[in-house]
């Protein structure tokens, strides 16, 4: 007697061509790249909107645009840069490699992932159709209340506040189908011999990112639709005026909100010490700490929200408790850095592109996390509260921290999706010139918040004009930039020098055992793992 | 299946890692970290979380009721004497087609894939083979092996 075992991939063994190929496949590697292909564009949308920011700060006083539409375009860049950008690159690269990763056929529940993709270019349409109603002469434009969607303002807001609030639904039904489809298949469709204590780094992080994902949605959907019945059914759930709580909608959006920053950068963390690792020519250092890390910064992500509202007005115990729960952050956070360093600490260390972005990101993302301790400080945020320091310290963690993982990771895996290298020089340029404007821009953000430059107002003190005008050159450098790294990917796309199967020396994993790019249903035989 | 007296037997089914138990323990581990959120909020006055939370470990259950229904599938192919037997196994409903050995055919039939999609047929009666659970050079092997046991004398 013989027998065989595989997953289910019978859902698409017909796969049409064309466009109906996009619209109707349940093809992992198919849908990891229309995730990836989105992020991408709305990456570009939610950079031109901060440019057009940058440029209105260049100088004091209002040049290009009216104070609403400046609220408008910082509002709708954080939500398109942290729902449209960065968590489809997440997911596009869970798609793609974990099935790759675990050793199965595909994703355990195919269609789900297709309606789950498919939920997004509605959501990111409404999300950014009231500019274009606007110009039409319908509605007062999009969302003006900022990414946070804070009452009593957006209950007064203009139906931007409505589309958004639709979005965020959308956003939202989507992360929970996704998160679902990862769940079930990292526990159900691990090949044979992967324990859970074989998994990659990456399905890890997806792991405790999916459980995230799962315990805080509902948080945001209730939010948003209390805000919604507020708005139009005469409730008065964040009404003060009705009895309300302004600040029950804070304790809401933030039960969501600081999870989301996990969210967005632990499948970074996932695959980043794979990276270190692959470019250093030597085994991960610390794997069980790492995944006991990944797992306590998950729970303490979920204790932690009311950080970001310090002062709003608290009684002391509970300052003391978010205080020091935000700082016990940094343990597991200091484990994590700690291992990735004693990753490449006396490695045979090779500059490659995702190497390059790799390092870099250490290096910031680490700003980005100290900064975070500075503002975890009651009394120190008191100070730097709703100031450009904030701003400074969030594009750290997740420019530095998220963008700057996801193009090592783009880096890294791109051979191996398109069987192609991709042009090393040009990733190089992109690497430094990304680095160099970063720090130029949002280095002169922290003095300017450390000055007192309040953050969401389109006009500032002369004061802060020298610092102002470098920030904005260095964005548009750090813009334009990225047009390298379109180029470069379009054109690996396309064509190129081939890629090996293993494409990287010291590249390790399930992943690399397939040619490249990887045959449409992924595994030819049942991988054994040993 | 008698597995003594068969010429040749193979069954195809789906791998899965995760047992029944740890199925359920998997749902009961998130459903009580989403309700406790949920009815945490729902006590200071944010009860529209719950329905939300209600609604997502509805469709967590049924994923996971979906792959514990299909864990048991199977594809069987059992050579005894002159006989040939399909067997499928589709959550409770099992099928099963007996072909004469001798008269049957194998074949394979190219998909707009571009993958083969393996065969029986004889007698007007036809069924494929390992569409679900196999791939493509699963079957086409499977398809060599085939040939000689089947539509030849020995």
């Amino acid at each position: 007697m013989s027998s065989t075992t595989a997953a289910h991939h019978d859902e698409h063994h017909d796969h049409p061509t064309g466009i109906m190929r996009w619209l109707t496949t349940t093809n992992h590697k198919d849908i990891g790249t229309m995730y990836l292909t989105f992020s991408l564009i709305m990456f570009l949308v939610g950079g031109a909107m901060i440019l057009a920011v940058r440029a209105e700060l260049f100088q004091p006083g209002l040049q290009l645009m009216k104070p609403e539409f400046y609220n408008q375009l910082i509002g709708v860049h954080a939500l398109v840069m942290i729902f449209a950008a960065l968590m489809p690159a997440a997911t596009g690269f869970a798609n793609w490699m974990l099935p790759l990763q675990i050793g199965a056929p595909d994703m355990a529940l195919p269609r789900l992932n297709n309606w789950g993709f498919w939920l997004l270019p509605p959501a990111a349409i409404l999300l950014t159709l009231p500019f274009t109603l606007a110009l039409f002469g319908i509605g007062d434009g999009a969302i003006a209340t900022g990414w946070t969607f804070y009452a009593p303002l957006s209950i007064q807001g203009g139906m931007g506040v409505d589309f958004a609030i639709f979005s965020v639904h959308l956003l939202g039904v989507s992360s929970v189908l996704g998160s679902i489809n990862v769940i079930v298949t990292i526990l159900n469709m691990r090949a044979p011999g992967m324990t859970l204590m074989k998994m990659p780094m990456f399905a890890w992080a997806w792991l405790v990112t999916a459980f995230l994902l799962i315990a805080t949605i509902p948080v945001l959907a209730g939010a948003v639709t209390m805000l919604l019945t507020d708005r139009h059914f005469g409730t008065h759930f964040f009404d003060a005026a009705g009895g309300g709580d302004p600040i029950l909608f804070q304790h809401l959006f933030w039960f969501f909100g600081h999870p989301e920053v996990y969210i967005v950068l632990l499948p970074i963390w996932g695959f980043m010490p794979q990276i270190l690792q692959t470019f250093s020519r030597k085994p991960m250092y610390g794997y069980k700490a790492q995944v006991v890390s990944l797992w306590a910064i998950g729970a303490l992500a979920l204790v932690v929200w009311a950080h970001h509202f310090f002062t709003v007005g608290m009684p002391v115990p509970a300052l003391l408790y978010f205080m020091y729960s935000t700082m016990a952050i940094s343990l597991p956070l200091a484990v994590l850095f700690f291992c990735w360093i004693a990753t490449i600490w006396k490695g045979s260390l090779s500059f490659e592109t995702p190497m390059l972005f790799a390092t870099g990101w250490i290096v910031l993302f680490g700003i980005g996390g100290l900064t975070g301790l500075v503002l975890a400080d009651v009394a120190a945020d008191a100070q730097y509260h709703h100031s450009y320091f904030v701003v400074a310290h969030f594009h750290y963690t997740l420019f530095a921290g998220g963008m700057m993982g996801v193009m090592s990771g783009v880096y890294y895996w791109l051979p191996k999706m398109t069987g192609h290298m991709f042009n090393e020089r040009l990733g190089k340029l992109h690497f430094w010139l990304t680095a160099i404007s970063f720090n130029l821009t949002f280095i002169p953000q922290f003095f300017l918040g450390l000055a007192g430059m309040p953050r969401r107002i389109p006009d500032y003190a002369l004061q802060f004009a020298e610092f102002n005008a470098i920030s904005t050159v260095a964005a548009f450098v750090l813009g334009l930039s990225q047009l390298i790294f379109v180029y470069n990917i379009v054109s690996c796309a396309r064509g190129g020098k081939k890629a090996t199967d293993r494409v990287w020396e010291g590249a390790e994993g399930l992943e690399w055992t397939l040619p490249s790019p990887p045959p449409y249903h992924s595994f030819t035989e049942q991988p054994i793992v040993k | 299946m008698n597995h003594v007296a068969a010429d040749f037997e193979i069954i195809a089914r789906p791998n899965s890692s995760l047992s029944a138990k740890g199925r359920v323990r998997a749902v009961m581990i998130i459903a009580a970290i989403s309700l406790a959120v949920a009815i945490a909020f729902s006590l200071i006055g944010a009860w529209f979380v719950l329905p939300f939370a209600g609604l997502e470990l509805v469709g967590i259950g049924y994923a996971f009721y979906y792959i514990h229904c299909h864990s048991q599938d199977y594809e069987s192919i059992l050579i005894m004497g002159d006989q040939v037997s399909v067997e499928k196994k589709s959550y409770k409903v099992v099928s099963r087609m007996v072909f004469n050995r001798y008269w049957a055919k194998v074949l394979l039939r190219l998909m707009p894939s571009g993958d083969q999609m393996l065969l029986l047929r004889s007698h007007g009666k036809e069924i494929d083979f390992g569409r679900s659970f196999m791939t493509n050079d699963q079957r086409l092997e499977l398809a060599k092996q085939l040939k000689e046991r089947v539509g030849v004398v020995s």
